[in-house]
């Protein structure tokens, strides 16, 4: 019985990824990224082009991470609610101002802690194995086991073996970096996009748009 | 037998199958409008209309009706006399059950 009231919820707390539109947009930002890293390695040592780019980071992920969320919000004003209804999902009690810091300061700590460990076995190679390990237990448990969307796993298996065969190859930290986020944004649009298109075939707009 | 009457104190309201969908996916969400309503449950506009004037009556259910451009849009969202009233019949069924097996 309990499992029935669970099952309901979960379909529930599903249906945002029903569209596949925070795969196609979020995708679109981690290649971004992927640029980001590909062309401050592609940049001359030194130059005004790299350091510009270097101190861009924050600003592109904290952008990035804001137009993401309101490109995802119009598209799903245009395409989803229209067909299948409008819901407005909890900010959740755990959403906290001091749980925010708290996901801060251990992101700032892991951060520190990688530049230490790279320096002190004198080599970053191991980075894009780490950064692939962050995603796919990201997509696994976040994503395909706390809200069961199955397409989840594959995205986090193949982000794990991407980084994981990445850090054995020899390439230069940014390009390996770059390919990582490049390959894991395009895998993502790729399956947003069939998401959406499968979506959008089979939710037609209704032909009586009046909501009651 | 006395320890299973307690099932006759069940929120009929709510013990209602198409009212309890409604509520258990009112549950998890903020808000739902109508549309989202009425294809997760499959009942017919007539039908969820009907159910949500009884849980709005209760004051299990608030609904609110406003426009989205030119068109009307209804949107709901479970009260906190809601939300108590199904963690209540939860587990009253669930005593229930327990007993039971």
């Amino acid at each position: 019985m309990q499992s029935n009231f669970m099952e309901v919820e979960q379909r529930v707390k599903r249906y945002w990824f029903k569209d596949g539109l925070g795969e196609l947009v979020g995708g679109g930002m981690i290649l971004l990224i992927g640029f980001y890293f590909a062309g401050q390695e592609w940049l001359p040592e030194g130059s005004m082009g790299r350091t510009l780019l270097q101190s861009s980071l924050a600003l592109l992920i904290i952008g990035g991470a804001l137009a993401t969320r309101w490109l995802v919000n119009v598209m799903k004003a245009r395409l989803t609610y229209p067909r299948t209804g409008y819901v407005e999902y909890q900010a959740g009690a755990k959403n906290t101002s001091s749980r925010r810091l708290l996901t801060g300061g251990i992101a700032m700590s892991v951060s520190a802690l990688l530049v230490v460990f790279g320096r002190f076995f004198g080599s970053f190679n191991w980075l894009p194995g780490f950064t692939g390990l962050v995603f796919g237990v990201t997509f696994i448990l976040l994503r395909a086991r706390a809200n069961g969307v199955s397409r989840f796993y594959v995205l986090g298996t193949f982000c794990i073996i991407l980084g994981m065969a990445l850090s054995f190859t020899s390439l230069p930290m940014g390009y390996s970096l770059g390919l990582f986020y490049g390959l894991t944004g395009i895998v993502s649009m790729f399956s947003g996009g069939i998401t959406l298109l499968r979506y959008l075939r089979e939710n037609p707009l209704p032909i009586e748009t009046d909501n009651e | 037998m006395n320890d299973l009457r307690g099932v006759t104190d069940l929120d009929r309201l709510i013990h209602e199958p198409a009212r309890l969908l409604i509520v258990t996916i009112l549950t998890p969400v903020e808000s739902a409008d109508f549309l989202f309503l009425q294809r997760e449950t499959g009942l017919t506009k007539g039908n969820l209309s009907a159910h949500l004037s009884k849980l709005e009556e209760a004051g299990y259910v608030k609904i609110e009706k406003t426009f989205k451009g030119k068109l009307p849009l209804t949107i709901c969202r479970l009260t906190t006399a809601g939300k108590k009233a199904l963690i209540q019949y939860r587990q009253q069924l669930q005593d229930f059950m327990d007993k039971t097996a």
